[in-house]
């Protein structure tokens, strides 16, 4: 494979465009401003990590769960924002205390415009340190497809692929 | 039955649990040596929860698992059967399958090739005539589990070739395990898919809760109640009406009756899923559990002994694979009635993770609750500690008109002590038989 690598102005804009954007989200994770991080969301959106299995070579096409299987999470906007809530119900106590958190995005690349909005990878590592001395750290690749808006973007579909399969955390209890 | 000696914890084991005081000391689940005692008398004794028929339908499919600490490989044979086997080569040890699931024709070892079938039955050595003259395939085949039991779309296995039956060893827990697993003529398949995730605590107290306790979904889970349901509560100060059963081998179930239960299903699963439980999924359950199973009781949380735990009509279901004292390994799946909808197989499929997982609200809390408990007995003060489980000590009974087995209010822990009974028993006697010969003694002893 070959990788083509242009020098084109309007790409380096989008780049910029989107990394400020997901620096951004991330912040507002990191910040735990959950109710403004669910705003970056489209009301359609469909937000999910799939399940992921050890499986041999031959056999890879079948690593990650389809839509009909059960996933880590598989969610949509109604149910994005019952999560929200349970961080403010004031008995939250898988986090609360809440856990200290730093979501690092990058890698970016853009894949083209689908009907949807703009098809979107990037790699993301998520640092998560909570209680005495409990840490894990989370990595993996997000597909998202964003959507102009107002200026900005939102996001109308994420797809998260993590890069575990047995999953190393008591918790799922934070986002990605 | 045991390959070492265990005699210094079984008097540990014989010391740790007090029924008639309602106590059982820390160390329980911390000890090491309890915890190597545990895979030789319990997990190498009792049945074990292997796969649903439907996430091995067709000849060749596989599943990896474990039955305690012992890594199995789950096979559907060429005549429909299943065979399980430990996932070991017998000339270097090699772990002979490596994935997760799949289909194979045969299962041949990375190291040096041996070759084995799929019942496990070695059946080609490279070299094999130049190298050895002779293996003998039969006598050096995988280490066979020598007892399968298949019961309604599950799959058990026991390493103890006298094991009694699966039915014998379920006794009356079969009417609560039957409402997850015979509520339609069609049976039930598992819906795609196995959430693994790692818990650093001991197994008996994710089993214990499962077998015994409604009483934490009210602390506990108060975030994912608040979110659920509307007024954010759903029993009133006196707890409401609902029971516990427990039984001499161990396993246990609570349960509410009437009130409510459209509501909880509904904030567990979603509102499709309380929907369907109150009319057509009610209607088949009815017909075939009776009133009581089918329409009366709900909010059932239930652990068939050692680690097999599922909420029946929620649908979650799950194997808490012990990982040495400090840690398991949850492994999670759904299952729901093949008749269904696509809509309602999709609200399960959807309220199911969203629920109980790794991610699920109300999961989330018992994760924490688990692995602070575990921090703090890695203290030497809280690991001689006791613990209170002595909550309805006498209440129970043996003569409910439509509950079988010792039964008592659901806000109790007789289940708790019934399975700690059971745990002790088979600590302490390791020749004795899994199903215990005289009957329970708590019911009523202190009535």
């Amino acid at each position: 494979m070959m990788l083509e690598v242009k020098d084109d102005l309007a790409q380096m804009l989008l780049h910029y465009r989107i990394e400020r954007f997901f620096y951004g989200e991330a912040a507002l994770l990191d910040d735990r401003r959950y109710p403004e991080w669910l705003a970056l969301f489209a009301p359609d959106i469909r937000y999910v990590m799939p399940l992921r299995t050890t499986r041999t070579g031959r056999d890879l096409k079948h690593e990650f769960g389809g839509p009909k299987d059960s996933a880590m999470f598989d969610e949509d906007h109604a149910s994005l924002d019952m999560r929200v809530r349970k961080f403010a119900s004031g008995t939250n106590w898988a986090e609360d205390p809440p856990s200290r958190t730093r979501h690092f995005i990058t890698n970016l690349r853009v894949d083209g415009e689908t009907d949807e909005g703009i098809a979107v990878r990037t790699a993301f590592l998520v640092y998560r340190n909570r209680l005495e001395r409990q840490t894990e750290i989370f990595a993996g690749e997000r597909q998202d497809v964003l959507r102009p808006h107002e200026g900005g973007f939102r996001i109308a579909r994420r797809r998260i692929l993590l890069d575990q399969s047995t999953l190393l955390t008591s918790s799922l209890s934070f986002f990605i | 039955m045991t390959g070492e000696n265990h005699a210094s914890a079984r008097a540990k084991a014989r010391r740790i649990f007090d029924r008639d005081a309602g106590t059982i000391e820390a160390s329980a689940y911390v000890d090491p040596e309890i915890y190597q005692l545990e895979l030789d008398s319990v997990f190498k004794r009792c049945w074990l929860f292997l796969a649903h028929e439907t996430q091995i339908p067709k000849a060749g499919d596989f599943l990896s698992t474990y039955m305690g600490e012992d890594p199995v490989v789950v096979v559907r044979q060429k005549d429909g059967g299943v065979k399980a086997f430990l996932n070991q080569c017998r000339h270097r040890g090699m772990r002979l399958c490596r994935s997760d699931a799949g289909q194979a024709r045969n299962f041949s070892c990375i190291y040096h090739g041996w070759v084995y079938d799929l019942g496990g039955e070695l059946i080609n050595v490279p070299l094999e005539e130049h190298a050895y003259g002779k293996v003998d395939h039969k006598a050096w085949s995988a280490r066979a589990v020598p007892r399968i039991a298949r019961y309604k779309g599950l799959i058990f296995g026991c390493w103890d070739e006298n094991a009694p039956e699966f039915t014998d060893y379920l006794g009356d827990a079969a009417f609560y395990l039957d409402i997850l697993l015979d509520r339609s003529p069609a049976g039930t398949e598992a819906i795609g898919g196995i959430h693994k995730w790692v818990i650093p605590c001991n197994w008996k107290f994710a089993a214990e809760q499962f077998a015994s306790d409604s009483y934490h979904a009210m602390f506990a889970h108060l975030s994912a109640v608040a979110v659920t349901i509307p007024g954010g509560s759903y029993a009133g100060s006196d707890g409401g009406d609902g029971r516990q059963y427990s039984s001499d081998r161990g396993h246990g179930t609570g349960f509410m009756l009437d009130a409510g239960r459209r509501e909880l299903l509904s904030a567990f699963v979603g509102p499709e899923v309380g929907r369907y439980a109150m009319e057509e999924g009610m209607a088949s359950a009815v017909d075939r559990l009776g009133h009581v199973r089918g329409q009366r009781m709900h909010a059932q949380h239930m652990t068939v002994f050692p680690n097999f735990s599922f909420l029946p009509s929620v649908n979650t279901v799950r194997v808490w694979h012990p990982k040495g004292p400090n840690e398991i390994e949850v492994w999670a799946w759904s299952l729901v009635e093949a008749d269904a909808s696509d809509e309602v197989k999709e609200a399960y499929r959807v309220g199911g993770l969203r629920s109980f997982s790794a991610s699920g609200i109300f999961e989330q809390e018992d994760g924490e609750n688990w692995v602070e408990i575990q921090r703090v007995l890695q203290s030497p003060t809280a690991r001689d500690t006791l613990f209170h489980v002595g909550m309805g000590m006498g209440k129970s009974r043996k003569d409910d008109p439509d509950f079988p087995g010792e039964v008592g209010w659901i806000f109790s822990e007789h289940a708790a002590r019934g399975f700690y009974a059971q745990w002790q028993r088979l600590l302490t006697e390791p020749e004795a038989p899994v199903i215990p010969a005289a009957a329970d003694k708590e019911a009523g002893h202190d009535a």
